[in-house]
């Protein structure tokens, strides 16, 4: 036989993994659900919750109920994604693969966000029709940019969450734990300020907490949320956010060693 | 290490440690491999046999960068498992077999696909070896069909088909006709033979000693963690004493004809085992010194005694020689 092929272009890893996203998501009816009815009922819930909120209150059920249903599948999804290749048994032959674990995580973020923006934009279109028009945002181009960027934040430390799965087969048990606590905790259902100060700090650690502030400046008139004003959010979002992205790899490094210390794997 | 060695294994030692309990358990050490020494020229089909929980698997995870060493020197194609895992990678392919490891939703196509962008192989080359591949292990009909509803044979062959796509130097087979109906295990083996003419290492791992008998001119014997013998066929056959071997079958022996048997001529062990109310001695023969007249002579009283002589095979030495290291 001829050599062996040369060391796999990252960037077709990423796309394959993507492809590999979109076909499992098709061929799986079950993802209708999150994707595509939560986001339906999350609108209608929110509508109802928020309806006597003041003069802004689509503005609070789109954001409320877009966070909630997208939050959890970006966030979350390619670490579900990894859980569901040890389950397969196909994390062994990926991680054997010459390409790092990595850029097959980015692949499957990818997917997750434009997924978590579909979900995002149902609930936007669910809250319109049930108000009967849309929300009047101040500047309805820096609330879509925003709302993407909320996506990325939520991505960057999916990456980082995703190599939990590849650590542990345990993952899922600690993250069915910690998931509600992000979610409040990082300000998708109402603003982190309405916490409780102490948590402020630990939330802030996190990109997505500056980012929704950001986002809920943009888009709420009259907003103070953390009080330093939107130009702070938005550096502390990317600033975070990079950080979260700089330290992915190394974070992938470690964890793809360790688990070939422990040998598990194949476990789940 | 020699240009001609595929693998060369040094004094690996591989210790797994687990935790009773989710916090606070009794923690469990498992030595899976025991100082293991190992050498493997290229351009041949290695056999490692051994029963299960013997490390087998262990091993060839080792070799194929999918799992760590505690200690000891592991170099495939010349290069460290460790530190050149990366170089190795591309030119190593692994088949673990089963039922897992590919993705059931999708068709085997698409599975391949995958695997093929993961190995770099470039786009205008991808689908014509996809379809390369899956002409070779027979599977071109089924290629667009979802691997769900594949049988365990057509799985294990799209588990071959995946390991061979980016064309790998040395190719690690995990008991590769494990659960195989005869005729897909047949032919497995003759894809395995067929690979081998294409100038691929094969390193298979296998409890069926015929499997081995007809693919592999040299085989090892893992037990426990260890190898307890590596040689060729011939060599393993004359290692436990020849080529011939005795059985011996009536409705049970006394301790005095044991000690008369054990005492012939040539006669290197003896092994019993009972099935239902009759019991059967092996003997393994070293020389033609006694023959089974000899031995029918011996055993007198018994009227329904059978004797035969018959060649000692792969699986008589393999028994003999995991039952001498777990005595």
């Amino acid at each position: 036989m001829a050599l062996a092929t040369t060391h796999a272009s990252r960037s077709r890893a990423t796309g394959a993994s993507l492809r590999l996203s979109i076909l499992l998501f098709v061929a799986d009816p079950q993802w209708l659900v999150p994707s595509t009815i939560a986001p339906i009922v999350f609108g209608l819930v929110s509508f109802e919750l928020f309806r006597n909120a003041g003069p802004y209150f689509l503005t609070y059920a789109i954001l409320g109920a877009g966070m909630m249903s997208m939050w959890g599948q970006t966030l979350y999804g390619s670490g579900w994604a990894t859980g569901a290749d040890r389950q397969l048994g196909t994390l062994e032959p990926t991680i054997q693969a010459p390409t790092p674990y990595l850029y097959v995580v980015l692949g499957r973020i990818i997917w997750n966000v434009v997924a978590g923006l579909f979900g995002g934009g149902v609930v936007y279109v669910v809250v319109v029709l049930a108000a009967g028009g849309p929300p009047s945002l101040p500047n309805p181009l820096l609330f879509v940019v925003l709302f993407v960027f909320v996506m990325v934040t939520l991505a960057a430390v999916g990456v980082v969450f995703a190599a939990a799965f590849v650590y542990s087969r345990y993952a899922g048990f600690i993250q069915n734990i910690g998931e509600f606590a992000f979610y409040v905790g990082t300000g998708c259902m109402f603003p982190v300020v309405l916490l409780p100060f102490w948590t402020n700090p630990i939330a802030l650690l996190f990109p997505p907490t500056w980012a929704l502030d950001a986002l809920r400046y943009a888009s709420i008139p009259g907003y103070t949320g953390f009080g330093w004003g939107f130009g702070w959010d938005l550096l502390g979002a990317v600033a975070t956010t990079a950080v979260y992205a700089s330290i992915a790899g190394g974070v992938f490094t470690r964890v793809e060693r360790h688990v070939l210390e422990v040998g598990d794997l194949s476990d789940y | 290490m020699s240009d001609d060695l595929a693998i060369e294994v040094r004094n690996l030692v591989r210790v797994f440690e687990s935790r009773k309990g989710f916090f606070f358990g009794e923690k469990n050490r498992t030595e899976a491999l025991k100082g293991v020494e190992l050498l493997v020229g290229r351009g041949t089909i290695f056999g490692l046999l051994g029963p299960n929980g013997a490390g087998k698997t262990t091993l060839t995870k080792i070799l194929s960068t999918l799992l760590l060493p505690t200690t000891g020197t592991v170099r495939v194609l010349g290069h460290d498992v460790v530190e050149e895992a990366s170089w190795l990678r591309p030119r190593i392919g692994l088949v673990l077999g089963g039922e897992r490891g590919l993705y059931n939703r999708i068709n085997a196509r698409e599975n391949l696909r995958y695997f093929a962008d993961l190995y770099g192989i470039p786009p205008v080359e991808r689908d014509r070896r996809i379809t390369e591949v899956l002409e070779r292990v027979d599977l071109t009909w089924a290629g667009d069909r979802r691997v769900e509803e594949y049988s365990r044979g057509m799985k294990q062959k799209l588990h071959i088909a995946r390991g061979i796509l980016h064309r790998p130097e040395i190719l690690f087979l995990d008991e590769p006709t494990i659960g195989l109906d005869p005729k897909s295990a047949r032919e497995t083996r003759k894809l395995v033979r067929s690979l081998v003419v294409d100038g691929v290492t094969i390193f298979l791992t296998t409890h069926y000693m015929f499997e081995a008998e007809e693919l592999c001119p040299q085989v090892a014997v893992l037990s426990k963690g260890r190898i307890v013998a590596n040689d060729t066929i011939g060599g393993l056959r004359q290692r436990v004493g020849g080529d011939r071997t005795i059985e011996v079958e009536a409705y049970g022996f006394e301790d005095r004809e044991l000690s008369l048997l054990r005492g012939l001529p040539g006669v290197s062990h003896v092994t019993g085992e009972e099935f239902g109310p009759r019991m059967r001695l092996t003997l393994r023969v070293r020389t033609w010194e006694t023959t089974p007249e000899q031995v029918g002579l011996l055993l007198p009283g018994h009227p329904e005694l059978s004797v035969r002589e018959r060649r000692t095979s792969l699986e008589d030495v393999y028994l003999d020689l995991v039952e001498e290291e777990a005595n």
